[in-house]
């Protein structure tokens, strides 16, 4: 019964049934106590517990693909992968999902009576989320990623009474849908080309270029592009970035950290499962153009977010710049996971945190946050402003801070390619030159938040954080410093996230 | 020799039908040629042997949710497709570029095709009938099946989200 294994799905199960016990109860239930917060709370855990016991599970049998059906496999497709990535990227979106509800308590607040549908969209959209990265079927990926996305959508506009987030869900609702179909389309030409949609077992994407010699791959080009581009709109790195400033500042703030993290931790796994897993193979193809939009991300990034004067666009822009620090990581190939995880495990919960603290100076529903209002935060709540020092230091790359060793992990990786493009055997030098640059002009945007809370008048904004919003940035700057001293623990973790 | 003429024949309804749905200024016009476009696909699936996949095409996508489109046409109203005011010259300059080189870019990929070895690599019996269907989606793609309960429920939970709780439930409104 090898097939009927519970465990390879379990985390998705765990949030379902989470989210559809949030649904029945809230339809009976009192929706003035507010107790789908504990519930989605221990969905979290739970699902976190399940990504640690799948972790625990490849280390000792090494995971394995799971079909949907007990008969013959060889027939069928695998459906499901349980290896160190997804058991990785389970725990990682377990805690990014529970910090971020934590980040977002502000706003379900705020939102009232519709609270429980919120969570369970938060719920469900991680699902979707962790479908992306434990699976080698390249249409469940799509699944996963519009189950995440749909939900997103919604909370970009959940606030109705403002303008900023009507428009926020529309922009990111057409751009989105567009994204997902050229996916699908680049999913349909690689179908064409290969003949199969799964990237292991027996009729695979992978045993297809082991067996077969690709002399003219024009089609399979094509759909790779496409989905690069899909999933490159997703993680917002340059040039199919232009959503991101305009959804992030209209977005309910509360809601903000969550969706791009968790959108982004998915889709780069998406992306090394696919790429790395699946077409490894064609790596002197999409290797320079992952090195190019990488190195776009980080220059369109790092200027674009100079010149922002709303904190909520600097950190979308930021986020730009940082998508390309992470890609730099991956046009490495195989070795470029570990330091992918590692940097996608520490930024994510920055940006939680982060925005957390935008969440409470400018309120949890708030579209605009001027950069002005921080002024003085550190001097009205010094706990607030030197948490936010050191998630915006861990974000600029200052050694002894996450984001420094992650930036050192990803250019060690890319600087160690073998014969990248243009011909020469001295790594993706060219990118990693660019990238210290950008990182070193990026502190001119990350030093003024630091210096606008240390100087300038007294907020008359609120600055007292409530209990959730202070445990969610606490919890990410001690993963931003903690990381930032000891990193081998996490690196010793990441060595072994890799897929099957 | 007939496969290839009702090809190329439906090939062109097809196209025709996707453009007028692009270009027509009256939406019951662009809804018919959505129309015209799916039922040229239908008949594509039945070339292709896919009769249960050719059917559910015709009965579900040019019945059920053609049948919604055009409610939702009615609704908003077809007397002033305009509303929203022409479009800059050199946005849609800068449209239809993006669009010539995205096709053009298909198209060159497309005739450098190689195409797949489908014969050592795709399924040996592609007979679409029902049974074959059912085989498939109960068993190779059963919890792809599922996840797209998922799907459906988060659509219904966010359409709840955004649109109940209106008036005097609405915490916000309140506020």
């Amino acid at each position: 019964m090898e097939n009927a294994a519970f465990l390879p799905v379990a985390f998705e199960v765990v949030l379902l049934v989470g989210a559809l016990v949030v649904l029945l109860v809230a339809v009976v239930a009192d929706r003035d106590r507010r107790w789908w917060g504990p519930v989605a709370g221990l969905s979290f855990a739970l699902a976190g517990a399940v990504g640690f016991l799948q972790w625990r599970e490849v280390e000792e049998t090494g995971g394995g693909l799971f079909f949907s059906s007990l008969d013959v496999p060889v027939f069928r497709s695998p459906m499901v992968v349980l290896d160190g990535y997804s058991a990785f990227a389970a725990m990682l979106l377990a805690v990014v999902g529970f910090v971020g509800l934590l980040a977002a308590w502000d706003l379900v607040v705020k939102v009232g009576k519709r609270g429980p549908e919120f969570v369970v969209l938060v719920l469900l959209a991680f699902a979707g989320l962790h479908m992306m990265t434990a699976t080698p079927n390249l249409v469940v990926i799509f699944i996963g990623l519009e189950t995440a996305s749909i939900a997103f959508y919604v909370l970009a506009g959940f606030v109705r009474t403002s303008e900023a987030s009507k428009e926020a869900a529309l922009k990111y609702f057409l751009l989105g849908s567009l994204a997902s179909a050229l996916f699908l389309y680049g999913v349909a030409l690689v179908f064409g080309a290969t003949g199969s949609l799964s990237i292991y077992g027996a009729n695979s994407i992978r045993n297809f270029f082991s067996t077969v010699i690709v002399a003219e791959p024009g089609i399979l080009l094509a759909g790779m592009a496409l989905m690069l581009v899909g999933l490159a709109f997703k993680v917002t790195a340059a040039p199919f970035h232009q959503w991101a400033p305009d959804v992030y500042q209209g977005a309910p703030t509360g809601a903000v950290g969550l969706m791009s993290a968790g959108i982004k931790v998915a889709a780069f796994a998406a992306i090394g499962r696919i790429f790395i897993g699946g077409f490894i193979s064609q790596i002197d193809a999409w290797g320079p153009i992952v090195a190019v939009i990488a190195a776009l991300s980080m220059i369109v990034g790092t200027f674009l977010a100079l010149v922002q004067d709303d904190i909520k666009r600097l950190l979308a822009y930021s986020g730009v710049a940082h998508a390309g620090y992470i890609l730099t990581a991956l046009v490495a190939g195989v070795q470029g996971i570990g330091p992918m995880w590692f940097y996608l495990a520490t930024y994510s919960l920055m940006v939680v945190g982060a925005f957390a603290v935008v969440s409470t100076v400018a309120g949890p529903d708030a579209g605009r946050a001027p950069l002005a209002d921080f002024g003085g935060l550190a001097k009205a709540n010094p706990e607030l402003g030197w948490l936010m020092s050191s998630l915006v230091l861990g974000m600029a790359g200052i050694p002894f801070f996450a984001g420094f060793v992650g930036k050192v992990l990803s250019f060690t990786a890319a600087a160690s390619v073998e014969n990248p493009w243009p011909a020469g055997d001295n790594g993706y030098l060219w990118l990693v030159v660019l990238g210290t640059l950008t990182t070193v002009i990026g502190l001119a945007f990350y030093l003024r938040i630091i210096s606008t809370m240390f100087t300038g008048q007294e907020p008359e904004l609120q600055t007292e954080a409530t209990l959730p919003i202070r445990f969610a940035v606490v919890i990410s700057a001690v993963v931003t410093v903690v990381f930032g001293i000891v990193p081998w623990p996490l690196i010793d973790v990441v060595r072994d996230a890799l897929p099957l | 020799m007939a496969e290839a003429v009702t090809f190329g024949i439906f090939a062109i309804v097809a196209l025709a039908g996707a453009v007028t749905m692009l270009v027509a200024k009256n939406p019951v016009y662009s809804a018919v040629g959505l129309l015209s476009a799916m039922f040229a696909l239908a008949v594509m699936y039945i070339l292709l042997d896919a009769h249960l996949v050719a059917m559910v095409q015709v009965i579900i996508y040019a019945g059920a949710v053609m049948t919604l489109f055009l409610f939702v046409i009615m609704l908003i109203g077809v007397d002033n497709p305009n509303a929203y005011g022409p479009r800059p010259v050199s946005q849609s300059i800068v449209t239809w570029v993006v669009a010539g080189v995205f096709f053009a870019a298909i198209v060159l990929a497309g005739s450098g095709a190689w195409v797949t070895g489908s014969a050592a690599f795709g399924t040996a019996d592609l007979n679409g009938t029902i049974e074959n269907v059912a085989d498939e989606m109960f068993g190779t793609w059963t919890i792809v099946f599922l996840s797209t309960v998922m799907l459906l429920t988060i659509a219904a939970v966010g359409t709840i989200a955004l649109a109940y709780f209106t008036g005097a439930d609405d915490d916000e409104a309140a506020a």
